[in-house]
């Protein structure tokens, strides 16, 4: 019995730490969601107004651009998946992950091959235990991403696109990210990024919202040019934000449920450890008694 | 010692006969006259009427006090005893009849057959006390080989020895006594030798099941029993354990034969001697148990062991009180075995059946020294997926299963499939499931782990590992799941 009492004692030890740490990492990811919300929203009226801008380009000139021509044969896709760093997020990185899976099957079945693009630790440690090929991955921002990070995807990205098939490059690029609803609630999402589908932005301007007349200097196709990778960083930079304001909010929720799982394994180990105890001093005490009174009987019985 | 105190009776008979000085339950003070002290472990007897039936009753010395009394432990309830009654000193132990008169019958303690038919008359022309000494160290047997017994958890983990002594543990309802009969359908029906029976203070129901058992299975013939159940006095239940043995050991050392002994429940006999112990004076120990309980388990168990040639291989249930292993009795009996059976209330509670622990359960020969290497490389596989999921449990009750890495994910998922696979169907079991038991072939578990261990079955739902025989069984209970699909 005394055995069983140190291994409860032990285990409850084990499990109040765990507990401390998980209920830290909680109000941790609790404090920085409402930065990463933020910066999301920082974010919005930049995007807007390149949206718009692009929206305008698109609508007024008929220039065929590389990259918002759909590919009548493309062979090649490149999924970007947005994962997490680091683990003890709950279900985050799997889900996401699980429906990066999901489009793959899609994209087979159409006929396409499929070259993975991994953010996040968790992705890329995902592919590289099932030993696939990957053709890039980043890591080391995904709770808190910067613009330089999503420029440096977006350069590879668009790189490869222009590159096509033929050029050892791709067709199409899908982003797969976890969309972040509320609090409550984030959704994996796909979308696809190029070829473009220019007035799918965040904000679309409105019907009614007359647009101005523009003249393009020095021509619509350089203008393009220029803007359409910012564009394409813009919505990889957008897709990274809300990924990581969703990786805290999940974070935030695992823990939670952590740390009373963690609450619920302590009360009950505490009860056995109670318990044990309580059964080894009821036996010490009858061991006494009942000692003592075979003694005192034994005397009585020789005298 | 035996020999002169049987002549001294012979001579003169009225010599032994003492009174009834005390009566304590089942202790019972004897004073003789000077000189005539009886021997300690030789049996008296004495007749008592209750409601005018007279009835003999048998008691056993277990100490001298002094002054010419001896206490002396009683075999049947001592009601009707009287101080100043007459006592006979037997002059020997108590005995049981051995041979072939004992087989195909079932006998009590004290040597009387209790099935006897009709008017049926026994000859009995040898009988043994007892008591006797272990073999000595130079009879003992050497070899070591291993006992197949088609149940897959059993073969792997625990292989049982040929020769040698098994223990079962279990609390209460978890399947000891199942196991045991599972052994009885799994051995002693397709084994040559004769096998022994000794019910110790279980249930009297599954005496009565088991000579129907061995009915079914024709070897009634080749089998003796010998039943002290629960609702005997201590004093019986403290020794149908030795009569049993006495038998298997007449038929290893006189009829030379391969013997199969069954115990079912060495616990009791621990338990019989706390109940007389402190009666007899002695202080209680630990936990109440007997001072001696280590000797006392000792010299039981150091008799059943097989000589040069001749084997007495012995399974023993060995209740566990409160599944609390490092209670003092099944503790002193663990040491003892040569394999041990641990059984799992929480693998019990999850339905799997032999609810086998097979992360405590262990055999002496679990060793590549008297097994093949594949055979132990694969159950030491098989236990360190087990144990890396034991460890992981905490995690996955705090965390989730989807904070484990990749590495870990798998091995969860195999250590669910080798706890499922670790069941098996039994034949003990058929009239409650329906399913015919299954023997597996030691080369197939072995393989059959392996492959599992190897990941080939990850692709296998759980429950199609659950209650089966080989990987046969496996497949095809797959397809039917998937054609439930």
């Amino acid at each position: 019995m005394a055995g069983k009492i140190r291994i409860y004692r032990q285990r409850i030890r084990a499990v109040t730490t765990i507990k401390k740490s998980t209920r830290a990492m909680e109000l941790v990811a609790a404090s920085r969601i409402r930065k990463a919300q933020e910066r999301s929203q920082a974010a919005t009226p930049y995007a807007r107004e390149l949206t718009r801008a692009v929206s305008a380009l698109a609508t007024f000139s008929h220039v065929d651009h590389p990259l918002t021509t759909e590919r009548p044969e493309a062979s090649r896709a490149a999924v970007l998946i947005i994962a997490s760093d680091r683990g003890l997020a709950g279900a985050y990185s799997s889900n996401v992950i699980r429906e990066g899976e999901r489009l793959t099957e899609l994209l087979r079945s159409e006929g396409k091959e499929v070259r993975p693009y991994l953010c996040g630790r968790k992705a890329a440690s995902y592919y590289r235990f099932r030993r696939r090929d990957v053709a890039e991955e980043w890591t080391g921002f995904s709770d808190k991403p910067a613009y330089s990070d999503a420029k440096a995807v977006g350069e590879t990205l668009i790189e490869a696109f222009l590159a096509g098939s033929e050029g050892g490059g791709v067709d199409e690029i899908h982003i797969v990210y976890t969309r972040f609803v509320s609090m409550m609630a984030q959704r994996p999402e796909v979308i696809r990024l190029m070829p473009l589908e220019v007035v799918e932005g965040e904000a679309p301007p409105a019907s009614e919202e007359v647009l101005p007349l523009y003249e393009f200097e020095p021509s619509a196709a350089d203008v393009l040019d220029a803007l359409l990778p910012r564009y394409v960083e813009n919505r990889i930079y957008h897709c990274m934000l809300q990924a990581a304001a969703s990786e805290l909010a999940a974070r935030q929720r695992a823990m939670k449920s952590a740390t009373d799982n963690a609450e619920e394994l302590i009360q009950t180990l505490t009860r056995q450890a109670n318990q044990a105890r309580q059964a080894e001093i009821t036996q010490e005490i009858s061991e006494i008694v009942g000692g003592a009174s075979a003694l005192a009987e034994a005397t009585a019985g020789s005298e | 010692m035996t020999a002169t105190v049987t002549e001294k009776t012979a001579e003169e008979s009225a010599a032994g006969i003492g009174r009834v000085a005390r009566v304590i339950g089942t202790v019972v003070d004897v004073e003789f006259p000077a000189g005539e002290v009886p021997d300690i472990y030789n049996a008296l007897r004495t007749e008592v009427s209750i409601m005018g039936q007279s009835q003999v009753l048998t008691l056993e010395v277990a100490q001298h006090l002094g002054d010419n009394v001896v206490r002396a432990v009683s075999l049947q309830p001592t009601d009707g005893l009287v101080r100043g009654q007459e006592v006979r000193d037997t002059g020997s132990p108590i005995s049981v009849p051995v041979g072939e008169v004992a087989k195909g019958h079932v006998w009590n303690a004290v040597g009387e057959c209790l099935n006897l038919k009709d008017g049926e008359q026994l000859e009995i022309t040898e009988r043994w006390p007892i008591h006797r000494s272990a073999p000595a160290f130079d009879q003992l047997e050497g070899k070591t080989e291993m006992l197949v017994t088609g149940i897959k958890v059993i073969d792997l983990l625990t292989p049982y020895v040929q020769g040698g002594k098994i223990g079962l543990f279990g609390g209460a309802g978890v399947g000891k006594t199942v196991l045991i009969q599972e052994m009885i359908i799994r051995v002693a029906r397709n084994f040559g030798g004769t096998s022994v029976f000794a019910g110790v203070g279980e249930r009297t129901r599954e005496g009565n099941d088991l000579i129907l058992e061995f009915e079914e299975g024709n070897v009634l013939g080749d089998t003796a029993m010998v039943f002290g159940q629960m609702d005997e006095p201590p004093g019986t239940r403290l020794r149908v354990g030795l009569a049993g043995l006495t038998m298997a050991e007449y038929f290893r050392d006189v009829q030379k034969q391969d013997v199969l002994l069954f115990i079912d429940n060495i616990f009791r006999f621990t338990q019989a001697g706390a109940e007389v112990s402190t009666l007899l004076g002695r202080m209680p120990s630990a936990v109440g148990y007997q001072p001696n309980l280590a000797d006392e388990m000792g010299i039981l168990q150091e008799r059943i062991t097989s000589t040069r040639g001749h084997s007495i291989t012995s399974m023993q249930a060995v209740y566990v009180p409160a599944d609390d292993y490092t209670d003092p009795a099944p503790a002193t009996a663990f040491t003892h075995f040569d394999a041990t059976t641990e059984l799992s209330r929480n693998l019990a509670a999850q339905a799997i059946y032999p609810a086998v622990d097979p992360l405590t359960s262990t055999s002496r020969i679990l060793d590549p020294r008297y097994i093949a290497q594949e055979h132990y490389d694969t159950a030491i596989r098989v236990k360190q997926i087990l144990q890396r999921n034991q460890e992981l449990q905490d995690i996955i009750a705090i965390l989730g299963i989807d904070e484990l890495p990749e590495e870990d994910k798998i091995t969860v998922a195999r250590a669910r499939r080798i706890q499922r696979f670790l069941s098996q169907n039994t034949f003990a079991a058929t009239q409650f499931t329906g399913v015919e038991g299954s023997f597996v072939p030691l080369a197939d578990t072995i393989e059959a782990f392996k492959k599992i261990c190897e990941g080939e079955y990850d692709h296998v739902a759980e429950q199609a590992f659950y209650s089966v025989g080989g990987l046969d069984d496996v497949e095809r209970k797959w397809a039917e799941i998937q054609k439930e699909l």
